[in-house]
């Protein structure tokens, strides 16, 4: 009887030691994700203030990113791409993003709406994502709208110094620098980073522009010019315009 | 500028411009897509033809769109493909004719070719005939410096 009570007791005892433990790292799990702004209560993460500056405002120090490159990686269907951000017209916001971490999902959704991210025309937006190594790929294919530009680059994130995902930097290509940079629970946080580094919305956006928006100009640039539904016009051949020309 | 290989194909994209190296995903199981690749002086859409649907319709005056397509190896010896080697550019081969879709102050060539007896077409749009003695000479110089695998 005395032999059972005493395994009894070690047994309660490990049982005690385990389940402390338990607690332990369940707590230590929710207060990383806290300060990763991944908590478990969304009106939580909403109401955390923003990290985005503008670049310059307050540098990380040494670690600052440096110098704008221009993307190169695979795409998510076994392309290879490049898309350069220095040197161009516009500028580019440029989203760090993996497809596990919970507060990337929410931008990988907003992203599916190009038109409701409010975005100023000049600004294009890319997802960067690490190596096909470190990332599930099917996973990205799931999340990431057919529409967004994603590249698959761990060198791109190594070269941005980017500390964990989501992060964002926005390039001007004109000056070929980084312009702005940080990271937020929501779109609507990371839209500050717009508004802080940058002034009034540039005309001529082609960013944005669907199949839909392609037809929807154009429509209005025919009747700019009188053409309408049925005009003849509409319908000559290729070498007619060429003779025209 | 930024050296792009994928598929077989190995292409110098100029500075500032954009590329794309892709196969597209067979429908059937008895396809078999082949290499195409996307250069481009301005950002190019996701969704896009092989022969620059959706991509035209965005240009504006300077740009240049450049679609390199591979046919399957049933093209080898036909007389479209005689052509051996990547096709050198002259402005006298643009026009409005070449085309694929004619759109307002476009300009386009259409060159059919084997390389490294692979079957290729090579399709350019310039927005603007101002501009294509300039450009022809920017993709000749891109062009010279294709590889192509066996």
């Amino acid at each position: 009887m005395t032999a059972l009570i005493a395994i009894e007791t070690v047994v309660l005892v490990l049982l005690t030691i385990v389940v402390t433990g338990l607690l332990r790292s369940h707590g230590e799990i929710l207060r990383r994700l806290h300060a990763l702004g991944a908590g478990l209560d969304p009106d939580t993460a909403e109401q955390q203030p923003a990290e985005l500056r503008p670049r310059g405002d307050l540098p990380r120090a040494g670690e600052g990113l440096g110098p704008a490159a221009d993307i190169a990686g695979v795409g998510l269907r076994d392309d290879a791409v490049s898309i350069p951000v220095v040197g161009v017209p516009h500028r580019t916001l440029l989203a760090f993003l993996s497809s596990g971490c919970l507060t990337c999902r929410g931008f990988w959704e907003a992203f599916a709406d190009p038109r409701a991210l409010g975005l100023p025309a000049d600004v294009r937006l890319v997802a960067v994502t690490k190596d096909a190594a470190e990332e599930s790929l099917h996973a990205l294919r799931d999340v990431a709208p057919p529409d967004l530009a994603v590249v698959m680059s761990t060198a791109a994130w190594e070269h941005y110094t980017v500390p964990g995902s989501p992060y964002f930097a926005l390039v001007d290509g004109t000056e070929g620098r980084v312009v702005g940079e940080g990271t937020g629970a929501s779109w609507q946080q990371v839209q500050s980073l717009l508004t802080h580094t940058t002034g009034d919305e540039r005309a001529g956006s082609r960013f944005l522009n669907g199949a839909a928006d392609t037809e929807a100009r154009i429509d209005r640039e025919l009747l700019v010019h009188g053409i309408l539904p049925g005009d003849p016009r509409l319908y000559r051949a290729a070498d007619e315009l060429d003779r025209a020309h | 500028m930024a050296r792009l290989a994928a598929h077989g194909v190995a292409v110098d994209v100029p500075r500032g411009w954009e590329g794309r190296i892709l196969r597209r995903a067979a429908i059937n199981p008895a396809e078999q897509s082949r290499t195409v690749v996307h250069v481009a002086s301005f950002p190019l859409p996701e969704a896009r033809g092989d022969f620059g649907v959706g991509v035209t319709e965005l240009m504006r005056s300077g740009d240049v769109f450049v679609s390199l397509f591979e046919y399957g190896p049933e093209s080898l010896g036909q007389p479209m493909f005689a052509a051996q080697g990547v096709p050198h550019l002259t402005p006298e081969l643009f026009s409005p004719r070449r085309l694929q879709r004619t759109l307002s102050g476009q300009v386009g060539c259409q060159l059919f070719f084997t390389a490294n007896n692979r079957p290729f077409c090579l399709y350019i749009v310039i927005a603007g005939r101002i501009h294509v003695r300039t450009l022809a000479a920017e993709l000749n110089a891109m062009l010279q410096r294709l590889d192509f695998a066996a």
